[in-house]
């Protein structure tokens, strides 16, 4: 057995396989901060595999698994035919799977950096990129994820299926750097470089992240949007309810809902005409096809022209982002009451990272003797 | 001399104490005849119907029965601060929203707006509490 993967190859491995996993349990709201840490290292990753692409060992240099589809071609097929042979480095099937993943991670933290600056307007593009961008770059990195994960599947598989073949258990060179190879081919294990530009890389990725971490910046994230307020329509509305802001709905909601202001979902508000004038006035000019606000983008978005819903939670848009809520999370408090688990609803800017679910609040029992 | 200043301190206190009382005399002049604190608690207890089907409607459903507890409201389920003006000093100051909650609270709770008299009850009751 020679030494074939450095120490730095195989950290890197490791650590974005790890990354990953970690990027895809975490992509719900509440667990954003660190997805978007996550984000940040595996930018880091990838730049230390490019890095190491080129000043790294033998094996771990682009020069030694050039991208080749018709040789990975050949390669899958002299393999099915038991007659493919112990490749040193990465066979020319498994190069193509590292140069997709470089590429699909690299692509997944752009996607997620435009999101980030566009939807929540943090991040090294904070308020940089459109909201259209933004919802765009969101969609594609949903689907690249999916992609992400089809590649890693493949690749496990042809992991599987060329250890068998090969007779090389190519999981443990992973773990240990060793394989069966000619001892010229052995390489020094270069602990000390390329370990330190991982560990190097990873923190400041760390530090970029660490410097905007916590509460506050999920205020900020909020803050940033500033949204327009009314003195009048913060009174008014927060009598019965949450003073919705008007940005989550539509105008054609607003006037509707003023128009049946005698009939207010069982209530007659009996506004006078003058209040109810400025009140509409102000609901209009800040509804959701103003766009102040990704959420409001998004909800002006999901409604269809001909409707006017009455009810936020009757928008497509609020409906597709509380599927995955846990339902007993809205027994423990009133769909109505958004500030339950919006920590920014009262300002409407609902940022993502302002989301805690809410507490449970279990029914305490006495024990008497 | 010495009554005339009297005067000009009592009216900005008189002004202060006001809401309540005046409302009241506006009750009193709309027909309404004493108004007793025992009438108002039957008041904030009496069920009607839900047009809706559910549980009976009454004032305490939602303010609950005692008005220095913070009550709940019974569709949205947001916090109401108590009604009482010794816990909630903020309570009976401004008679404007007074009437506007008596109005918009009654309709709701029996379908209708409330007499003089249950408006006056219900006051004189409240700011006992």
């Amino acid at each position: 057995m020679v030494r074939v993967w450095d120490v730095p190859t195989r950290v890197f491995h490791w650590a974005l396989a790890l990354a990953f996993a970690g990027e895809w349990f975490t992509r719900d709201a509440p667990q954003l901060q660190l997805h978007e840490f996550l984000g940040y290292a595996i930018g880091a990753l990838v730049v230390f595999r490019l890095a190491w692409g080129v000043w790294g060992t033998r094996w771990a240099r682009f020069t030694s698994f050039p991208l080749s589809p018709g040789a990975a071609w050949r390669y899958v097929g002299a393999l099915l035919r038991g007659r493919a042979g112990r490749h040193v480095g990465h066979n020319p099937a498994g190069s193509i799977a590292i140069y997709a993943l470089l590429l699909l991670a690299a692509l997944q933290v752009v996607t997620g950096l435009v999101a980030l600056g566009a939807e929540q307007r943090l991040g090294p593009l904070a308020g940089l990129p459109s909201l259209a961008a933004g919802s765009l770059a969101h969609d594609a990195h949903r689907v690249l994820a999916w992609s992400m994960l089809g590649v890693v599947c493949i690749h496990v598989a042809g992991v599987v299926v060329g250890s068998l073949l090969e007779r090389e258990n190519l999981v443990g060179s992973m773990l240990t750097g060793c394989k069966h190879a000619p001892a010229d081919a052995s390489v020094a294990a270069r602990r000390g470089v390329g370990v330190a530009l991982i560990v190097l890389l990873v923190l400041s990725a760390a530090a970029w992240f660490g410097l905007r971490a916590g509460d506050a910046r999920a205020q900020r994230a909020s803050a940033a949007l500033a949204l327009p307020r009314d003195a009048r329509w913060q009174a008014e509305c927060s009598g019965c309810h949450l003073a919705y802001h008007p940005s989550l709905l539509p105008a054609r909601s607003w006037q509707r809902l003023f128009a049946g202001q005698h009939e207010h979902f069982g209530e007659d508000l009996d506004l006078a005409p003058a209040a109810r004038q400025a009140l509409e006035t102000y609901a209009r000019a800040n509804a959701a096809d103003r766009f102040a606000s990704p959420v409001a983008w998004s909800i002006a978005h999901s409604v269809a022209p001909a409707s006017a819903p009455e009810r936020i939670t009757g928008t497509p848009y609020w409906r597709e982002r509380h599927e995955r809520v846990d339902p007993a999370a809205f027994k423990r408090t009133h769909a109505s009451d958004c500030g339950a688990c919006h920590r920014d609803a009262e300002s409407g800017a609902f940022s993502a990272l302002a989301i805690r679910v809410a507490d449970a609040r279990p029914v305490t029992t006495v024990h008497r003797p | 001399m010495n009554r005339l200043a009297l005067l000009a301190l009592l009216v900005p206190l008189l002004a202060l104490a006001a809401p309540v009382d005046d409302l009241l005399q506006q009750y009193r002049a709309q027909g309404a005849k004493d108004f007793s604190v025992a009438a108002g608690e039957k008041f904030w207890e009496a069920p009607h119907p839900d047009p809706a089907g559910g549980e009976p409607r009454k004032c305490a459903l939602c303010h609950t029965t005692d008005l220095r507890v913070t009550g709940k409201h019974a569709v949205t389920g947001k916090a109401i601060k108590p009604l009482s003006p010794a816990v909630n000093p903020e309570r009976l100051s401004d008679a404007a929203k007074i009437e506007k909650w008596l109005e918009r609270n009654c309709k709701w709770t029996l379908g209708r707006s409330c007499t003089p008299q249950e408006k006056g009850d219900v006051l004189v009751m409240i700011r006992s509490k």
